[in-house]
């Protein structure tokens, strides 16, 4: 009798509590998508959560670790204090340093509540019982003695702006960006120990051979973004400046496009400020103001380019993207133009029903005097650059390409 | 009550206008293919008495001939000017406002259209429009689009650059029409809307208390757009009120049931599907002014009606038009170019080229934005069982079904879906309702699985979910209700022939892939931690043909004893031209040498029709039977699998009358040669001895005769040496009797000529003819093919995406007549099934095909990785004798795949997915939250 | 209008040298083959270069051959190029019949591989490109299905289920011996 009322006693508790657990949860799910863990620790092809995302690095390949709740292979065994620590520290509970690719320095700004958020959602997943593949990088970066430096020097380094007369949405905008995006691992210049250049900080970033350009405010008008495009674009992973490609793809896949449109906007407002500067529009400039190189370019881009983007670079709705007003042929440093050139984009999906196609890479079908005529061209009629691109510049990145790993 | 219009393919009001139609044989090297499909070198290779070696048609296919109308250009046609000009259809893409007219400024001064055509000038020229595709083939100023993508205007270059140059800046553009006022969707009542109500007797072999067949099926009265029913039926009221009384008991019965009875309900929904024929929608027509002559030519699965419909649009108009000359080539549709409007508007593009040859070819874009779809359904299923005899009880299941901006086959998609539901089942009860409303959607017409494909796989997950509720085998459930030979359909008709469904459900009850299913699961699991493994199965039986089947043949044999063919039916792929041709091997020893399909031109059978074959009543059909020249349907389109059975019947009974009134008694002549009766007088002459052998009659020992000798000798003596026919099929045959020589027999034919000898035709007068009483439209269906489909997959635990890993399928077609082209049709059923259940999808309405921005880069087409191209299987059951007549089966095999994969996602995620197609995104939230 | 501006295109086509023909500069080389010159077997099908219906083969100087997908590449990018279209496979005999296919062709014939043939043409010359690869560097036995789904999957065919085409394909690789066993 005794144990029956205590039945009947505790079961508004209980539910009250499951309600709790499952809101806590729910609003974990949120914040890992906010913080990307995805990107990093769900393989393509693999199990939620379950690692084995290969992370190139310039010093060696780093894996993903596996974040189920399995006891053995994932984080099972760790309390919300030692998740917590791990997530802000780049520490275990066993006292073993994190490589730096997990991002530490920018989480070590998240609050508690929303690590514990994170930590309740993830143990809620399916535990994996699969170990992710061993990290194996050259000396001096396989020591994590030398990790533990490296993180000593650098990791309290960065501290939010909290100035107050900024709107609230710019300070929303300020932590997804900063600390749970952590938008400034990619886009900040990285010294030569691998850590941010926090002095450059969002200045623009190197990776995989591609660049991720900059997102001060005034690169980003500069390059045509305002606000709204640029929610829209981290919401859709498209916009009137382009796509998303390359390492920004699992960005969008995993992370934005699952953001409320209120928090995209916050993002839009911290990273164009809340008095933005106004964006740069560029007209078409006429094929015969262009130079000898960019109008040798013109057939080239007929010939390989417009079936896709069209004659007039308008793009074709749902299938490629307008050179006209698009942001990558904007950017001064012309690498991320050759390299989609060179290597091609692969077919993606897309939130809704979106799907970008592969576009093809051109690297065997053009030389690197018709690449660098058709860049010039690119540049100099819609990206507002001039047509400085010299063959030579094709032929060191088709060698970088062709080194890359696949 | 008005009976709403239930043809399937009721396009022929009356009799042919006062204008010529042939389909011109021309001689071009370039057409031999698409008007002469002979396979030039190996035209002699194809096949031999023992079978197919290859597709009649495969040599032109595979070296890139030109077999399509979509490779036809002017120069290609003899007579033809050289210079072709080319249109493209403007549409407005917006179905809220009033369309104002269209501002093509845009273009440069060089690049404006040669002519524009709009709906001005089609009032003023008198051009009309087949009534049913109307109204507003190009819509006026002034109205609202019915559906997004409604053209406004024909726009016409007499070359390709401008064409082109004009047509790139053009496309994807919005701003070039011009809207008015907010008015909202135009709002219409429904296509159709009806209900089948069956309460059968005693046991399932007991006459019907209250079916289709038997009394009748019902109407709703319409209010507010909406069908609505009797609310206080009676069993005294009208036929309709007793039917719908019957349904009301049912509904209280499900909502108080028996303590024994589990009662399941459950909503399934079906995607918008584009059918995706690679080759786009298109026409390439050149009035010729000298001679007031249309030629045209055109992809079409109905150049009958095409032709027909294309006369009545051009009398009365200013255009002197004269003669029409219809050119189909070789097509592909899978229903989607059956029935279809643009045909007419490549017509009124050639008409106003000004003496140019116009070509009005849809780009995929286009094809997305103007061709006919899938249907989507949304269905309300409930299904009674009793938990003891594991017995079905009561079926209900109420369907509304969208049709999109135009009237096409809506509403009969909507009857045939509705009375496929009960898939292979016996159902003592049941009451299906089913509605096709009209939106601003893209029109859906006819397509590959008409409603069936929707209705059965619906009810192919439920029974699979109602097991597992159960805790039985879904194997074990299916047995114990197959609906077995002489039981009744929901109709209250009995189907055609053995059923084979019990056999099925043994095989697959004993293949591997389902017996060790669950073992074979875990243990895949324990070793790979990405994916959850699982098995599932289903089984559908389909109708073949449409309830008024007219096809038509004509087989003539020369004196050198080469065997030409003539059919009505048009090659799509699935190997119609092959599998005719093979057909005569049974009677005359060896596959037609010549073979025309899509032939349109019938002098010799002189018929002629009125009336709907669907709607009429009994008293009118007997009185129109009393013409000797009348029939209930001139001729059928290629479609709703028809080809198999009803194509064959034509082809067949035409050659066994050449046979039976040619080759035999002249193989009797020869046999009979010299005194006594020569060698055939010590022994016993009879016709079913006769027997083919390498291409020699013989017959009870009598001396193998070639068939050259035969024919020769036919012609000779005067015998038949050709036979055309004619005949119709409401779910049985119509018979005559026809006087052949001193004989009459009665054949299931309705107009027969034959040719004695060299002669010309001559019409046979045909008399007591039976047609299948006008009742039978009731039955709705009489003709089943079966198939069963097991399938193993894995669902990617990350990506929500599914893999298929194998899969194996039975089919039952009665003797196949090539067995490979079967096999393709299968293979192909299977993949477009893979498109349905996870796939293909596309939303409805502003963001859809009607916008004008969707291709295959979004609408995700099975390849082959989604195949499992080298891990499937199949067995076509073996005839129960060679006497088996060959069945439709180009839709069924399509169907139960897509139970199958729904069913074994459920195995692997233990979640019922009942909203298709099964998308990752759905995935990953049934799995994730 | 920039759009009609012209330039000649020589090429060979099929073996033959045709051009200098004067065509915009923007034309795309499927239109050059429809319009121009009356080869229509490339077909267009979804005219963005996913389904490749419309491909021909490119042959290099290096006696190499690859896919090109003409609905999305100009028709000058082939400019004093040599290709190969669907209706060069095949030998012609004087009065235009076909005397004999491809081995590709002929397997695809003899395994009802298509339907409504409109994608032939694209898997045609794909799997030929593969057998001319292949017979520089046969491929091992276990690779071989794997080999064949990477050179015909992005090849769109909605009749068929592609089983006969993959099996045709197989067939032919194995006839050609350009399998290394073991």
């Amino acid at each position: 009798m005794r144990r029956l009322l205590i039945g009947i006693l505790l079961v508004p508790g209980l539910t009250a509590q499951a309600a709790d657990d499952e809101s806590l949860i729910e609003r974990g799910r949120y914040l890992a998508r906010t913080a990307d863990c995805a990107a990093c620790h769900t393989a393509e092809g693999g199990a939620p959560f379950a690692g084995g995302v290969p992370i190139a690095s310039p010093f060696g390949t780093i894996y993903g670790t596996n974040i189920t709740p399995d006891p053995n292979y994932g984080i099972g065994e760790y309390s919300a204090d030692d998740f917590y620590h791990a997530l802000t520290e780049g520490e275990t509970p066993s006292g073993r340093q994190l490589y730096p690719a997990m991002p530490y320095t920018s989480y070590h700004l998240m609050r508690r509540e929303d690590a514990d958020a994170i930590y309740a959602f993830l143990m809620s997943r399916e535990p994996i019982a699969r170990a992710a593949p061993e990290t194996d990088l050259s000396f001096p970066y396989n020591q994590r003695w030398g990790v533990a430096f490296w993180n000593l020097i650098y990791a309290d380094a960065l501290e939010p702006d909290a100035s107050s007369s900024q709107s609230s949405a710019w300070q929303r905008g300020q932590y997804l960006v900063e600390a749970m995006g952590h938008c400034g691992e990619c886009h900040t210049p990285r010294s030569w120990t691998g850590a941010m250049d926090l002095d450059r900080h969002l200045e623009g970033g190197s990776l995989a051979g591609y660049r991720a350009p900059s997102l001060e405010a005034e690169a980003l008008a500069e390059r045509g973004w305002n606000r709204d495009d640029l929610a829209h674009f981290l919401k859709h992973g498209m916009s009137p400046q382009g796509s998303v490609f390359n390492e920004m793809f699992p960005v969008m896949h995993h992370s934005t496009q699952y953001l409320t449109d209120e928090d995209l906007s916050a993002m839009a407002t911290y990273l164009l400020g809340d008095t933005p500067p106004e964006a740069r529009r560029i007209e078409p400039r006429p094929l015969e103001t262009l130079s000898d190189s960019a109008r040798r370019g013109r057939q080239s881009y007929l010939d390989t380019c417009a079936g896709c983007h069209g004659g007039d670079g308008q793009g074709k709705p749902q299938v490629a993207v307008a050179m006209n007003g698009n942001t990558t042929l904007r950017l001064e440093d012309p690498t991320n133009l050759l390299r989609v050139m060179l290597d091609g984009i692969e077919a993606r999906d897309f939130p809704g029903f979106a799907r970008m196609q592969e576009m093809p890479g051109f690297a065997a079908h053009l030389s690197d005097t018709e690449l660098a005529d058709l860049g010039n061209y690119l540049r100099e009629t819609w990206g507002g650059q001039p047509g400085d691109i010299a063959p030579e510049d094709v032929a060191d990145l088709r060698e970088d390409s062709a080194h890359a790993a696949p | 009550m008005k009976y709403p219009r239930l043809s399937r393919r009721a396009f022929l009001k009356g009799s042919a206008t006062g204008i010529g139609i042939t389909v011109a044989p021309l001689g071009s090297r370039a057409f031999a293919a698409l008007f002469e499909p002979r396979v030039t070198a190996a035209r002699d290779q194809w096949a031999s008495p023992s079978g197919a070696h290859f597709r009649i048609d495969a040599i032109s296919k595979v070296s890139g001939a030109k077999v399509f109308a979509r490779d036809i250009r002017a120069r290609d046609m003899p007579g033809w000017p050289q210079q072709q000009s080319h249109a493209m259809l403007l549409k407005a893409t917006r179905a809220d406002r009033t369309y104002q007219g269209f501002d093509l400024s845009l273009l440069d001064d060089g690049l404006q259209p040669d002519r524009i055509v709009t709906s001005a000038d089609l009032e003023q020229d008198g051009v009309g429009f087949p009534e049913s595709h109307g109204p507003d083939p190009l819509l006026p100023e002034g109205k609202t689009p019915l559906f997004l993508g409604h053209p406004v205007a024909i726009l016409i270059w007499h070359d390709f650059a401008r064409y082109r140059a004009a047509k790139n800046a053009l496309q994807f553009r919005d701003d070039l029409i011009r809207y008015g006022a907010k008015t909202g969707e135009v709002e219409r009542p429904p296509y159709g809307s009806f209900r089948y109500v069956r309460v059968g007797g005693e046991t399932p072999y007991d006459p019907d208390v209250f079916s289709s067949l038997k009394d009748s099926d019902l109407f709703p009265t319409i209010k507010n757009r909406r069908p609505v029913w009797p609310d206080d039926p009676s069993l005294n009221g009208d036929i309709g009120e007793q039917g719908v009384y019957h349904a009301r008991r049912m509904q209280d019965t499900l909502d108080d049931p028996p303590d024994n009875w589990e009662v399941f309900q459950a909503r399934y929904t079906t995607p918008y599907i584009e059918p995706a024929a690679l080759e786009p929608d298109n026409g390439n027509g050149w009035l010729d002014p000298d001679t007031g002559t249309l030629n045209f030519v055109v992809a079409t699965q109905c150049p009958f009606e095409s032709a027909h419909e294309t006369a009545r649009m051009l009398e009365g108009s200013r255009f002197d038009v004269r003669h029409l000359n219809v050119h189909p080539g070789y097509t592909v549709g899978y229903g989607s170019k059956d029935h279809n409007i643009f045909v007419y508007y490549a017509v009124i593009a050639a008409l106003y080229g000004d003496g140019h040859p116009v070509r009005l070819a849809n780009d995929r874009f286009e094809q997305f934005q103007s061709g006919i779809k899938r249907h989507p359904f949304d269905m309300d299923y409930r299904l009674a069982v009793d938990r003891d005899s594991l017995k079905f009880q009561i079926f209900r299941a109420h369907m509304d079904v969208n049709g999109g901006g135009r009237a096409n086959y809506s509403a009969s998609v909507a009857a045939v879906g509705a009375t496929a539901a009960q898939s292979v089942y016996y159902l003592p009860r049941s009451d299906l309702a089913t509605t096709a409303y009209p939106s601003r959607a893209v029109e859906a017409g006819s397509m590959r699985g008409y409603g069936t494909l929707q209705t059965m796989a619906a009810t192919e997950m439920m029974v699979d979910e109602l097991a597992e509720r159960l805790d039985v085998d879904p194997i074990e459930l299916r047995r114990a209700n197959v609906l077995e030979a002489g039981m009744k359909n929901t109709q209250g008709a009995i189907p055609g022939g053995a059923i084979r469904v019990g056999e099925m459900l043994d095989k697959a009850e004993r293949h591997p892939l389902w017996k060790e299913r669950t073992e074979r699961r875990d243990k895949r699991q324990a070793e790979d931690p990405d994916h959850l493994y699982g098995t599932g199965f289903a089984v559908s039986h389909k109708d073949f043909g449409t309830g008024a089947e007219a096809p038509m043949a004509s087989v003539e044999i020369d004196a050198e004893g080469r065997i030409r063919l003539r059919q009505i039916a048009i090659d799509m792929g699935t190997g119609t031209a092959t599998s005719q041709a093979m057909n005569v091997v049974d009677f005359l020893g060896r596959p037609a040498d010549d073979i025309k399909t899509g032939e349109t031109d019938w002098p010799e059978l002189t018929l002629e029709t009125s009336g709907n074959p669907y709607t009429m009543q009994q008293a009118e059909q007997d009185r129109l039977s009393r013409n000797p020249r009348w029939t209930p349907r001139l001729a059928s389109p290629s479609s709703a699998s028809n080809s198999a059975y009803y194509s064959s019947h034509a082809t067949r009974e035409a050659a066994r009358l050449v046979f039976r009134h040619g080759l035999w008694p002249a193989a009797l002549s020869i046999w009979g040669q010299g005194i006594y009766g020569g060698q055939a007088n010590p022994y016993v002459m009879r016709l079913e001895d006769a027997r083919w052998v390498e291409g020699h009659l013989t017959a009870s020992g009598m001396t193998p005769i070639p068939l050259a000798k035969l024919a020769a000798k036919a012609h000779e003596m005067g015998l038949v040496t050709a036979a055309s026919v004619h005949a119709f099929n409401r779910w049985s045959w119509a018979s005559a009797e026809f006087p052949l020589n001193d004989e009459a027999p009665r054949l299931p034919l309705d107009a027969v000529a034959v040719k004695y000898g060299d002669d010309d035709y001559h019409l046979l007068d045909r008399r007591d003819v039976r047609y299948p009483d006008v009742q039978l439209n009731n039955a709705h269906v009489t003709y089943y093919s079966p198939v069963a489909t097991l399938v193993d997959l894995r669902v990617n635990k990350g990506s929500g995406e599914v893999e298929i890993l194998e899969h194996y399928s039975w089919v039952e077609c009665g003797k196949p007549i090539v067995p490979e082209l079967v096999k393709g049709q299968l293979e192909g059923g299977i993949a477009m099934g893979i498109g349905h259940a996870l796939l293909e999808e596309m939303p409805l309405y502003e963001d859809g095909p009607g916008n004008g921005t969707w291709n295959v880069n979004r609408y995700q087409l099975p390849l082959a990785r989604h195949c499992a191209v080298w891990k499937q299987g199949s067995e076509i059951l073996p005839p129960l004798s060679d006497t088996d007549p060959a069945k439709g089966m180009g839709e069924v095999v399509m169907i139960p795949i897509v139970g199958a994969i729904v069913n074994a996602l459920a195995h692997a995620t233990g979640q019922r997915f009942r909203d298709l197609p099964v998308t990752p995104e759905r995935i990953k939230e049934a799995l994730h939250g | 209008m920039a759009e009609l501006s012209t330039r000649p295109l020589r090429l060979t086509i099929n073996g033959q040298a045709v051009g200098p023909v004067e065509i915009p500069d923007d034309l795309m080389m499927i239109d050059f083959l429809h319009e121009y010159q009356g080869l229509t077997g490339s077909r267009l099908g979804c005219g963005q270069g996913i389904c490749r219906a419309c491909v021909v083969i490119l042959d290099h100087d290096d006696g190499t051959s690859e896919e090109m997908r003409i609905c999305i590449t100009g028709a000058h990018f082939f400019h004093g190029k040599r290709i190969r279209t669907i209706e060069g496979h095949a030998e012609h005999g004087d009065d235009g019949d076909v005397v004999a296919l491809n081995p590709i062709q002929r397997k695809f014939v003899d395994h009802f591989a298509f339907q409504c043939s409109y994608c032939a043409p694209g898997f045609v010359n794909a799997a030929t490109v593969l057998v001319e690869r292949l017979e520089r560097e046969p491929v091992a036995r276990a690779d071989l299905e794997a080999t064949i789904d990477q050179a015909l999957g992005h090849h769109i065919c909605r009749c068929t289920g592609y089983v006969r085409y993959y099996q045709a394909a197989k067939a032919a690789i194995e006839e050609l011996g350009l399998v290394k066993e073991g």
